[in-house]
């Protein structure tokens, strides 16, 4: 099957009534969450993974897939209109966004933050169409050992880069192995870790952890705090939101420049939307002929991240899909549902599953479209949201976490395992721990054991089978680099943080 | 958080050494194919130590106490009655109901903690149980746990 007529049979599933609809559903409620400060997209795609699981998977992952670009649109409102970023992949926004905002040219700033982010989502999916299937072939050759360093790649660059410290990123995804070990080991048939309790045969379920870990935690994180800001008000009418020549002048190669640095850090493990945005900031203040004009309200520094965490969103996808690797949080979270619904994301999947992966495919550009809309012509719509007092959604997500943990398995044991999770989620991000990791190496564990034993089962030279064939071996030393350089980094500071220590010490 | 990093290493090093000597001594390392269900966690449990203690080790050496994470005064308060409520909600959900004690656990919440009146608490608690029953029990077709009043 050539490409055009796998889009074909991709725009036939997509344009099903149900499946436009799901798409629609994602799209609306991710620019909520997305807008909403104190729930991000992780958080809102682990709350709605339960109502996905009497859904066929494809529609499943159409919702969650629209919802998860959603919110990269939706992130940009709050950031413009508060100065409080929606999610953590619009932070940069606020820099510029806000300032353009009390100069009265909040209208434009929406504007082209959403041109921007329609044309990087739909060129990234144009990349994800074309780089998926190649790298699904090239992973096709994969045996235990590339699995395997596959996996320890993945596990350390996501620790490496989520958080400020590295070593509690590292305990964080080596507790969610640990925690993956727990239950019936399927090689042997022991049970592991159950402490004789009969509900942990089956180990920890990975729907009550997340939506504890990131809806429950969050909730917690927000219900601390009982303040309000304040939302600037603007006109939003279509011709106040749409960007003049000047602005498109300005912003055009940020879009290009913020759509194809965001697409690759979007396909890299462990840098998702967040990073894309901050890195795209930076790199258009060092290329602009007028980086003093940025943080006063330059258009660019709203037009590059916002398109650049658009394009990382769409490459997330393509290691998620093709490796089984997620290239976020948030795409951690969708990986740990796809297993749910008993797909197998991997090279494979391009092959069993055609109409799943190009239903997702046609439906991410048909999503782009929506939002485009939704966000240029009913920006007021989503201003009005924004004025719900917190202290009714509050209640009403745990209410939604509750039920959500209750609805896979109907046992008030996974609505308790839900809200311990949502305690630890909470501590955890209050002592810089990442729950990101946790559940991750928690998706994860299963898979790296497994390949782990095979490879050395087939072994005639131990561990050192990782090193023994090329791809394995690029792939761990790659992953070893990964550790390397943050320790490097953090034992360089403290021996000059010594150093200084000393000179400064009375002799 | 000095002090939060010192206890929190300490009990992650108890931690990683029983999973470690669990491992070792329940599960088998090697058997005559290959590695056993012991063979991953006892490594897991090792790593996990040399990062407790590589924590422990910094926290210990950094100079200043460093700043405070737990919530005090009004934040603090409002955190604990949300998780006391909550937990109260989910151990009375088999004698409540999920439907009635939705609307109990909103109305509490909604009224006493964040003192909204008694008119939005009431459309808030009885619209949105309604509606999590509509969109869980009809469409979704989960069985709702049942209260000793029969809904």
């Amino acid at each position: 099957m050539d490409l055009f007529s796998n889009l074909t049979l991709g725009f036939t599933i997509a344009f099903t009534p149900f499946n436009l609809l799901m798409a629609f559903l994602g799209v609306i409620l991710g620019t909520l969450i997305g807008a909403l400060p104190g729930i991000g997209p992780v958080s809102g795609v682990a709350l709605l993974l339960p109502i996905t699981f009497g859904m066929h998977p494809t529609s499943g992952i159409i919702m969650l897939a629209a919802l998860y670009a959603g919110s990269m649109y939706g992130g940009t409102i709050t950031s413009v209109l508060i100065n409080t970023p929606g999610e953590s992949a619009s932070v940069v926004t606020c820099i510029d966004g806000y300032q353009m905002a009390l100069q009265g040219r909040a209208g434009p700033a929406l504007g082209m933050a959403a041109f921007g982010s329609f044309i990087a989502g739909t060129v990234g999916v144009v990349f994800l169409m074309g780089m998926s299937p190649l790298l699904a072939r090239w992973a096709l050759s994969f045996g235990p050992a590339e699995t395997f360093a596959l996996m320890l790649l993945g596990l350390t660059t996501v620790t490496g880069l989520t958080g400020d410290n590295a070593v509690k990123g590292y305990i964080s995804m080596v507790l969610g192995l640990m925690m993956s070990m727990v239950g019936f080991d399927i090689i042997s048939g022991d049970q592991r870790y159950t402490g004789g309790i009969t509900e942990m045969l089956d180990g920890f379920d990975f729907l009550p952890v997340a939506i504890g870990l990131f809806g429950m935690g969050e909730v917690l994180a927000g219900a601390e705090d009982a303040s309000r800001a304040e939302i600037l008000s603007a006109r939003y009418g279509l011709r106040d939101v749409l960007p003049t020549a000047a602005d498109w002048m300005r912003s055009r190669w940020a879009i290009v420049r913020g759509t194809v640095l965001g697409f690759v850090i979007g396909v890299l493990p462990g840098a998702g939307p967040t990073i894309a945005s901050f890195l795209a900031y930076t790199v258009e203040k060092k290329v602009s002929a007028r980086p003093e004009e940025f943080g006063r309200g330059a258009i660019e520094g709203v037009a590059a991240p916002e398109s650049a965490n658009n394009a990382a969103s769409a490459g997330a996808m393509v290691p998620m899909l093709t490796l089984g690797i997620p290239g976020s949080a948030t795409t951690a979270v969708m990986l740990g549902g796809l297993m749910m619904w008993g797909i197998r994301p991997g090279p494979l999947l391009f092959e069993k599953n055609p109409d799943f992966v190009w239903g997702l495919i046609a439906s991410l550009y048909i999503a782009n479209v929506m939002l485009l809309i939704l966000n240029i012509a009913f920006i007021p719509a989503f201003v009005r949201a924004l004025r719900i007092p917190y202290s009714i959604l509050m209640p009403l997500i745990i209410v939604f976490c509750i039920t959500g943990a209750y609805s896979l398995n109907n046992k008030v044991w996974d609505v308790g395992q839900m809200l311990v999770f949502g305690v630890v989620g909470y501590a955890m991000k209050k002592l810089d721990y990442s729950p990101a990791a946790m559940t991750l190496a928690l998706v994860l564990g299963p898979l790296a054991e497994r390949s782990l034993r095979q490879a050395l089962i087939i072994s005639d030279a131990g561990i050192l089978i990782l090193f023994q064939r090329p791809i394995a071996a690029v792939l761990t030393t790659l992953a070893l680099i990964a550790v390397a350089v943050p320790a490097a980094r953090a034992l360089r500071a403290a021996t000059i943080a010594r150093s200084a220590k000393s000179r400064r010490a009375p002799a | 958080m000095r002090t939060a990093d010192r206890i929190g290493a300490a009990i992650l090093l108890v931690v990683a050494v029983a999973y470690t000597a669990t491992a070792a001594g329940r599960y088998t390392y090697w058997t005559a194919t290959g590695p056993g269900s012991g063979f991953f966690p006892f490594w897991l449990g090792l790593v996990l130590a040399a990062l407790s203690a590589l924590l422990l080790v910094s926290a210990a050496r950094r100079p200043e106490p460093g700043p405070a994470w737990l919530p005090t005064g009004r934040g603090a308060v409002r955190l604990v009655v949300v998780v006391a409520v909550t937990a109260a909600f989910i151990a009375l959900l088999p004698v409540l109901g999920m439907v009635l004690g939705t609307g109990l656990f909103l109305g509490v919440l909604l009224r006493m903690l964040e003192g909204h009146s008694w008119r939005a608490t009431l459309g808030v608690a009885v619209g949105a149980a309604a509606a999590n029953w509509a969109l869980f029990v009809l469409w979704l077709k989960v069985p709702f746990p049942v209260g000793v009043l029969g809904f």
